[in-house]
C-alpha cells in the first residue's frame, strides 16, 4: 500500500536534502494557528494540511495573501470545514501556515518511476497548467550534472530562464535542486513519487536568490 | 550458460534442417544464400526424402553426419520440433559439437497458443541441457559478410560479387519484415550496403539484445550497431547495455511504439512490453543513442556513420548547383536546432568568387552558395575543395542535380580524386547528394564504391548530418567538454 507524506513532511524530508523550501508551520488548532501567525511576517498562505487532498485549491483549502489575525480566524474555519465537505474520509492533519513565497518562475520538478526503467526524474513548466503546456523533459537517475542541464534546456522553459521575457533566472540553483533530488531518490529507495509544484526559481545574480519550493507532494512505497 | 556468439558468427559447418530443393521454400532459399555467399565450410542439407539439395549431399538426421556441427538451422514445420530436438539429443550424447541453433520456423510461442508456447519451452529445455545456444524461433536469421555465413531465407537480389563484403554495420532486428526489407532496400542502392553482422532476433528465446549489444560492442570490424526495437522487458538494463557502447561506437535505433496503438501493436506482435515511450526517448537522450524516425533515416544514418567522417560541430556550409534545392536543403538544416551555416573566412568567399562562374551566389545568405547550373565539373570540385579547407566549416552539405552537358562519369571521377585519392573526407564531413533516380545512378554507385556514402535527396543528407552532430556532440559532453555551446 503506497502513502502519501503530509505537505509538511514532505517539506521537511526535501529541506534535510538542501532542497530550498519555503518556511512552513503546521498547526492543530485555531488557537494555535492565530499564536504562531504573529510570530510571522504577514502577509501569509493558509492550507489544509492532509495527506488525501492532493488538489488543495479545487477543494477550497487554500488561501493567501493573508494579512490579519482575524482573517487567520476565519480562514481556519473555513479549510477545515471545505475539506470535511471535499472528502469526508480525508485525514485531516492541521493548517499548515507559510511564509508567502516572493514570486518566482513557476517549475515543476518531480519524479516518478518508471515500471521498467525505475526512478525517472522531470522538469518543467510549473504552475496549475502543467498538463495543459506539457511541457517537460526527463532524465533517469541518477542524473549527472551535464544531464541535468541537457534537461533544462530541453523545456521551453530554458528560454524564459535564458531571459526571454528580460529577466534572467538562477539556471544553477534548479540544476542543483535537480541533482539533489535525484541524490535523495538514490537514497532512500521508499519513495514512489516526488512532485514539486511550484517552485519559484528567482532572478539570476543579486545576492543569489536562487530559489523555494513552495507545495511538495510525496508518495511512499 | 557458456557464450557461443563466435560460433553464431563463425560456426564451423552449418547443417540446415528442413533444406528444400524446391525454390518457392524457404529451406531452398537459405542453402541457395550459404553457397552464394560462399561459405567456406561444409553445409549438411537434412530432408527426410531427398539425396541431395541443391547439389549437395543431405542426410536423413543430424545423428548421421560425420563431421564437426556447431550450427544448426531450423527451417522445418514447427510441428517437427519434438522429432528435431530428439535428434540433436542424440548427437549431443555421441558427438556434443552443437553451439547453437538458428531457428527459423515460425509458430512458436508468438502465437500465444499453448502448442506453441510449449514447442517453444521443449526447444529451450533441451538447448539448455546442452549448453546450446538459440536465435529465435520467428526470425529469418543470421548473416556475417567476415566469415562468410548468410541462413536468412531473404531474397535480395544482391549481384553474387557483392555478396560477403564487408562493412562496419552491425544490425540487431525485432522483427524478420523489417529486418528483411532492410537487407532488400539496401541491396538495391548504387553501391549495395555491407552489412558486417546482421542478426534477427524473433522471439528471443535466448539470445536477445544484450548479449548481441555486448558482442557487438567488443567486436572491432563493428563501427556503428543498428537496433529495430519494439521492446525489451527490462529497459533500465537495456539502456545500460547501449550507455557502456556509446561511449565507443555510435547506436542508431529505430524504435517503434511511439503512438499509443503502435505500442500495443508491437506489444501483441513480440509479446514484450513496448514501455514508456517517453520514458526510452529521454534515456536515449541521456546516453547518446541516436533515435531515428523512419526506415530510411535509420539506412542514411547507419550508413553516413559508417562512411563519413564525424563531424566536429554543428557548423554546415550548403554548397549546391541549383537553387531550388540548395533553398530546400536550407530550409531543412534550419529544421535542425544543432545545424548552423556559418560565415566564412573573408579569403574563402574571394577563391569562391574566382572559381565559381560568374552568375552564382555566394554568402547569401551566410553559410550557403549557388553555383548554379553553369557549373562544371571543375567548378564543383573546386568549390568544394575550397569550402572544405575553410576553418569555420565543420561539414559541407553538397547538392547537384545533373544536366545533361554536365559529363557525370567525371564529375563521379573528380569527386573521387579529391575526397579520396587527395584525402579531404579525412578532413571533413561532405555529405553528397546527386539528385536524382536512374539517370545519376552510375554517378553515385562510382562515389559510393570508394566506401563514401551519397544521398538521394538533400533532406535526407541533412536528417543523417543532424544525427552524426548530435554523437559527436554526446561524445564531447561525456567525455568533459563544456556543454554549453
Amino acid at each position: 500500500m503506497s502513502k502519501f507524506l503530509n505537505e509538511l513532511e514532505a517539506n521537511k524530508m526535501l529541506s534535510s536534502y538542501k532542497i530550498p523550501m519555503i518556511k512552513s508551520i503546521a498547526c492543530k488548532t485555531k488557537e494555535e494557528t492565530v499564536i504562531e501567525a504573529k510570530k510571522m511576517r504577514f502577509p501569509l498562505a493558509m492550507k489544509i494540511l492532509s495527506p488525501h487532498i492532493q488538489h488543495k485549491t479545487d477543494a477550497g483549502c487554500v488561501f493567501l495573501n493573508v494579512s490579519s489575525t482575524k482573517e487567520v480566524e476565519e480562514n481556519y474555519e473555513k479549510i477545515i470545514n471545505n475539506a470535511k465537505s471535499y472528502d469526508k474520509n480525508a485525514r485531516i492533519d492541521g493548517v499548515l501556515l507559510q511564509e508567502m513565497a516572493t514570486e518566482g518562475l513557476e517549475v515543476i520538478i518531480g519524479m516518478k518511476k518508471d515500471p521498467q526503467f525505475g526512478p525517472v526524474a522531470m522538469v518543467g513548466m510549473g504552475g496549475i497548467y502543467v498538463e495543459v503546456f506539457n511541457d517537460i523533459s526527463l532524465r533517469l537517475i541518477p542524473i549527472k550534472k551535464d544531464d541535468a542541464e541537457e534537461m533544462i534546456r530541453e523545456t521551453k522553459l530554458y528560454k524564459i530562464i535564458q531571459g526571454a521575457r528580460g529577466i534572467k533566472y538562477d539556471m544553477e540553483c534548479l540544476v542543483n535542486v535537480i541533482l539533489k533530488l535525484s541524490e535523495m531518490v538514490e537514497k532512500q529507495g521508499e519513495i514512489q513519487e516526488i512532485d514539486i509544484n511550484p517552485f519559484f526559481l528567482y532572478e539570476e545574480g543579486k545576492g543569489g536568490k536562487g530559489g523555494k519550493g513552495v507545495d511538495a507532494l510525496i508518495k511512499l512505497s | 550458460m557458456n557464450n557461443h556468439l563466435d560460433s553464431l558468427f563463425n560456426p564451423e559447418n552449418i547443417a540446415v534442417v528442413g533444406a528444400s530443393n524446391n525454390p518457392l521454400k524457404a529451406g531452398y532459399v537459405i542453402v541457395q544464400n550459404l553457397i552464394n555467399i560462399g561459405y567456406p565450410k561444409k553445409i549438411f542439407p537434412i530432408n527426410i526424402k531427398e539425396d541431395h539439395i541443391c547439389g549437395i549431399k543431405s542426410y536423413r538426421s543430424l545423428y548421421d553426419i560425420e563431421d564437426k556441427v556447431e550450427m544448426v538451422v531450423l527451417i522445418m514445420p514447427a510441428g517437427a520440433i519434438f522429432d528435431v530436438m530428439k535428434d540433436i539429443e542424440n548427437r549431443m550424447k555421441s558427438k556434443n559439437d552443437i553451439k547453437v541453433i538458428v531457428c527459423a520456423s515460425a509458430d512458436f510461442a508468438e502465437t500465444k497458443t499453448p502448442e506453441g508456447i510449449k514447442r517453444q519451452n521443449h526447444l529451450i529445455e533441451i538447448s539448455k541441457k546442452y549448453g546450446i545456444r538459440i536465435v529465435g524461433p520467428n526470425c529469418i536469421g543470421v548473416i556475417d559478410n567476415v566469415n562468410r555465413v548468410d541462413t536468412t531465407f531473404v531474397e535480395t537480389l544482391l549481384p553474387k560479387e557483392s555478396r560477403g563484403k564487408k562493412g562496419g554495420i552491425s544490425f540487431i532486428s525485432q522483427s524478420g519484415a523489417v529486418a528483411a526489407s532492410l537487407l532488400m532496400s539496401g541491396a538495391s542502392q548504387p553501391a549495395p550496403i555491407s552489412f558486417n553482422k546482421f542478426v534477427s532476433i524473433g522471439n528471443m528465446a535466448d539470445i536477445d539484445f544484450i548479449d548481441l549489444l555486448k558482442y557487438f560492442e567488443n567486436d572491432e570490424d563493428t563501427k556503428v550497431i543498428g537496433l529495430y526495437l519494439e521492446g525489451y522487458s527490462d529497459g533500465r538494463r537495456l539502456i545500460n547495455t547501449i550507455a557502456e557502447i556509446t561511449v565507443k561506437k555510435p547506436v542508431v535505433v529505430l524504435k517503434v511504439g511511439r503512438s499509443e496503438k503502435g505500442a500495443s501493436a508491437a506489444s501483441s506482435h513480440t509479446g514484450s512490453l513496448a514501455g514508456s515511450d517517453v520514458v526510452y526517448d529521454s534515456a536515449f537522450k541521456q546516453y547518446g543513442v541516436i533515435r531515428v524516425d523512419t526506415l530510411q533515416e535509420l539506412m542514411d544514418t547507419m550508413q553516413a556513420f559508417d562512411s563519413l567522417k564525424l563531424p566536429d560541430d554543428g557548423n554546415v556550409f550548403v554548397l549546391s548547383q541549383a537553387g531550388g534545392p540548395g533553398i530546400y536543403c536550407t530550409d531543412a538544416v534550419s529544421n535542425q536546432n544543432n545545424l548552423e551555416m556559418p560565415i566564412i573566412e573573408d579569403i574563402t568567399k574571394e577563391k569562391l568568387k574566382e572559381i565559381a562562374p560568374a552568375m552564382s551566389s555566394i554568402c547569401k545568405p551566410e553559410g550557403y552558395a549557388d553555383i548554379t547550373a553553369a557549373a562544371n565539373v571543375r567548378h564543383h570540385v573546386e568549390s568544394l575543395k575550397v569550402i572544405i579547407n575553410d576553418s569555420n566549416v565543420s561539414s559541407v552539405l553538397f547538392i547537384t542535380v545533373v544536366p545533361t552537358f554536365l559529363p557525370q562519369d567525371k564529375l563521379a571521377e573528380k569527386m573521387i580524386d579529391l575526397l579520396e585519392n587527395e584525402g579531404y573526407r579525412n578532413k571533413k564531413s561532405v555529405f553528397i547528394s546527386i539528385m536524382s533516380g536512374n539517370y545519376v545512378w552510375e554517378c553515385r554507385k562510382s562515389i559510393e564504391e570508394k566506401g563514401i556514402y551519397t544521398f538521394a535527396s538533400p533532406d535526407q543528407a541533412v536528417k543523417a548530418l543532424a544525427n552524426m552532430v548530435r554523437y559527436s556532440k554526446y561524445l564531447k559532453r561525456i567525455k568533459g567538454g563544456s556543454a554549453n555551446e
